[in-house]
């Protein structure tokens, strides 16, 4: 079940800038509609819309959320494979694997490269295979550099 | 519930560029799975019987696997298919890296390209909306360089498939490369894009993947994860004793894919160079050579232990666990280059005589810059050699190169002239058995082929199970669908009924007598192989053993299908099947493709490791081809074998 706009929406269309699939659409000032086949059900539009007009999947209301209170991923290297499955899964392009200096035949492991392109979807930390990721809310600097 | 599959092809006509979206019914993936076997459904049923590998009826494919997503680990591995333009044959080739993932996330199981453009263009797909744009500029660049200009024109997360100059000028021997150098190399595909001017693939998309039980896949992968970090005590010189003692040793026990699981974690593919040549798994001197005219004096600069001070990260394919790629800087002179595989090292060294390792990684980078096949290449060149060396090929005919065994730097050159097809290199750009047929005087002889494909750097006089699937598959020549070593290794019989199960310990000699528990082997090497191609899951990680790496049971997890292995193995079985029945299709006589007479043992060696050996496959054909339910004599699909597999 895809995410549906009810006609609250203003058509201010801050939830088609944010959406990673391309999935929204609308003129200016008129109702936006999520085309159903192209939602992933990331939710990035639902923590956005300003008038709460977005139905999740579930078909409950949204509430919207500072962009700063977004939860992001907390990687712990410690359990992690390194298999990249996590930077795949993101639909924001917003982790990598850490570019290190030469440290001799060791496995990169992904980082949040990108923390302001996060949309706090947590597709990283569900396709994890091994439950290395947390989705935390950041207080002030909770993200892990690594 | 959420299927493993997205129920899409793209299907691009390149004449009128064209690109109609077509739903695939269940019963496809159900008989087929995706990956290889939905590349052989489309490629059988919509190619007409004869097409011009070269031509417009050719279709190319790109394939992810059925796993690939799916939480399941060692499976991101996507298949290229074609009609082969080297073998004439199915033609496949195997690629890992990131792309696998992002056809999917393209919304697509697979994209098929036929017709041929007018001219230069890429395929660009965002978020399922296809484009096709001009290449005009990005023609003749090298795959590195173009797939980083499109990487920057559209962002990190974009995966691109790309060919090199080679693809371009239509070398038979040239592949698709995709994240920097891995490379789907065999069968000579690179060309058939080439041919279509399709100079690449860009996919963009965060369609997801789903699975019908995403918890069982974690559990599963955990559950397997526990035999991935197997730590090897053995540092790398004590490697090529290793081989010594394999090589000594008059009796041997089933080999247990633990070991080479833990070398390919710490050294990666390389990690068997010095074991391989000392074993007499690898062939020296265009399979002429033993191990006593490559002796660990002269292999000793292909070390691991030397390849790893090398390796800045390690690479890891999506979902790999096991990591065995990696990133190197050699000297200061490669920076940032892959890591050679076993394949290359040794078809550019110990195949040619080579002892420069440097020159290795120069020619890696340099081949799969240009988008060329090293296991072909290096091949050609010590066939190039060969003739010099025999007088068939004199100074005039190689440019003035002096074409002598392990000369580094006419090597060097000769590669660089394959790649500019230039002088003697165009005509060694189409492989050895193009090039013998054009040289004439019994130089066919020396090209070591199988139906005009390479056979790679293991030697089939060594485990004979190498050669029976060298001249026996659909597609010739390649090593990486069985052997009497992988069937150890995947130890099948532990999970499907039926199958012999190898005794604890036997003499060397009984690997070469013909009976049938050897075809049921070779047999089931093949049909699980074409399974695994089909769902996308890499051999390395098969090589742990099938009761570790739950295949069978990720594939019921992701689909929601309660199939037993034994049901599982008949899929494998019908994709291979309808590979043959592709063949026939396109006029091919499976005994053309047997392999070149010396590689098989006649006349034998007559030092070394393999001294005396010889594999009659003539014996050992109508057994195998039996098992599928083939004729004994022609290898082709008899009716009812095609009508039980619901082919027909």
């Amino acid at each position: 079940m895809p995410y549906t706009i009810t006609d609250k929406c203003n058509g201010c269309g801050a939830c088609a800038r944010v959406c990673p699939a391309d999935a929204i659409s609308g003129e200016k000032k008129k109702l936006h509609s999520i085309d159903a086949d192209l939602c992933i059900e990331c939710g990035a539009c639902g923590r956005t819309c300003p008038q709460s007009a977005i139905l999740d999947a579930e078909g409950a209301l949204c509430t919207m959320m500072k962009r700063s209170q977004w939860p992001k991923p907390q990687i712990v290297i410690k359990s992690c494979i390194a298999c990249g499955i996590c930077i795949d899964a993101c639909p924001a392009g917003c982790l990598a694997l850490s570019e290190r200096p030469r440290n001799k035949g060791v496995d990169s492991f992904p980082y949040l490269k990108n923390p302001k392109a996060c949309i706090g979807c947590g597709f990283c930390s569900t396709e994890c295979p091994v439950d290395s990721i947390i989705m935390v809310k950041p207080e002030k600097t909770t993200v892990q550099e690594s | 519930m959420r299927k493993p599959y997205m129920g899409k092809i793209l299907m691009v006509d390149l004449s009128d560029q064209t690109m109609i979206p077509e739903s695939i019914p269940d019963r496809v993936y159900e008989d087929y799975l995706s990956g290889m076997g939905l590349g052989a459904y489309i490629l059988y049923n919509r190619m007409p019987a004869g097409a011009d590998p070269l031509g417009p009826e050719n279709i190319l494919g790109f394939c992810s696997g059925f796993l690939t997503g799916t939480g399941s680990l060692f499976s991101g591995r996507w298949t290229l298919v074609g009609k082969s333009p080297l073998t004439g044959t199915w033609g496949d080739a195997n690629c890992g890296g990131t792309f696998s993932p992002a056809i999917k996330h393209s919304g697509y199981d697979a994209i098929f390209f036929k017709g041929i453009s007018p001219g230069p263009v890429y395929l660009y797909i965002k978020n399922g909306k296809a484009t096709l744009k001009d290449a005009a500029d990005l023609w003749g660049r090298d795959a590195t360089e173009t797939e980083e200009f499109l990487k920057q024109q559209y962002g990190p997360k974009a995966a691109v498939a790309v060919i090199g100059p080679s693809g371009e000028q239509l070398s038979l021997i040239s592949g698709v490369c995709s994240d920097r150098g891995r490379i789907a190399a065999r069968s000579g595909l690179g060309a058939v894009m080439g041919a279509k001017k399709l100079k690449a693939v860009v996919l963009d998309g965060v369609y997801r993947i789903g699975a019908a039980d995403p918890a069982a896949m974690k559990k599963l992968s955990r559950q397997c994860l526990k035999w991935v970090n197997f730590p090897l005590p053995l540092p790398g010189k004590m490697m090529a004793s290793v081989g010594t003692l394999l090589r000594v040793s008059p009796l041997v026990f089933p080999q247990d894919g633990l070991l080479y699981t833990s070398i390919l974690r710490k050294w990666g593919t390389g990690g068997m160079n010095q074991t391989s040549i000392e074993w007499g798994d690898s062939p020296l001197k265009n399979w002429d050579g033993s191990n006593r005219d490559f002796p660990m004096k002269k292999s000793r600069t292909l070390n691991p232990d030397l390849i790893k001070k090398t390796e800045i990260v390690k690479y890891h394919c999506y979902s790999c666990p096991l990591g065995c790629g990696g990133i190197c800087s050699s000297k200061g002179k490669q920076t940032h280059v892959h890591k050679p595989e076993y394949e290359s090292i040794l078809a550019l060294s110990g195949l040619c005589m080579n002892e420069d390792l440097d020159s290795v990684y120069y020619l890696n980078e340099l081949l799969n810059r240009a988008g060329m096949d090293t296991i072909s290449a290096g091949a050609t060149a010590a066939f190039a050699i060969e003739c010099y060396e025999k007088g068939i090929l004199t100074r005039e005919d190689t440019d003035g190169l002096e074409l002598t065994w392990g000369n580094t730097e006419a090597i060097v050159t000769l590669i660089k002239k394959m790649i500019k097809r230039e002088g003697i290199g165009d005509l060694l750009a189409d492989e050895t058995k193009a090039a013998a047929k054009k040289i004439g005087k019994g130089s066919m002889e020396f090209a070591i082929q199988a139906g005009g494909q390479e056979p790679a750097m293991h030697d089939g006089r060594n485990d004979p199970g190498f050669n029976v699937h060298y001249c026996l598959e659909p597609t010739p020549g390649r090593h990486t669908l069985g052997a009497h070593l992988y069937y150890e290794m995947f130890q099948l019989w532990k999970r499907v009924k039926g199958l012999p199960k190898p005794s604890p310990l036997y003499t060397k000699g009984s690997k070469y007598k013909v009976n049938r528990e050897k075809a049921q082997a070779a047999a089931a090497c093949s049909k699980f192989m074409s399974l695994a191609n089909g769902a996308g899951m890499c051999m390395f990680g098969l090589f742990i053993g099938s009761k570790r790496v739950p295949t069978f049971d990720w594939l019921n997890a992701a689909s929601g299908w309660t199939l037993t292995p034994e049901e599982y193995m008949t899929i494998g079985e019908r994709i291979q099947t309808l590979k043959q029945a592709f063949n026939i299709k396109h006029g091919i006589e499976p005994r053309d493709n047997f392999i070149s007479s010396r590689a098989l043992g006649k006349p034998p060696q007559k030092e070394g490791a393999n001294k005396g050996r010889f594999v009659d496959v003539e014996k050992l054909a109508p057994d195998y081809w039996e098992q599928f339910g083939w004729d004994r004599t022609s290898g082709k699909p008899e009716e009812e074998t095609l009508q039980r597999l619901k082919i027909k």
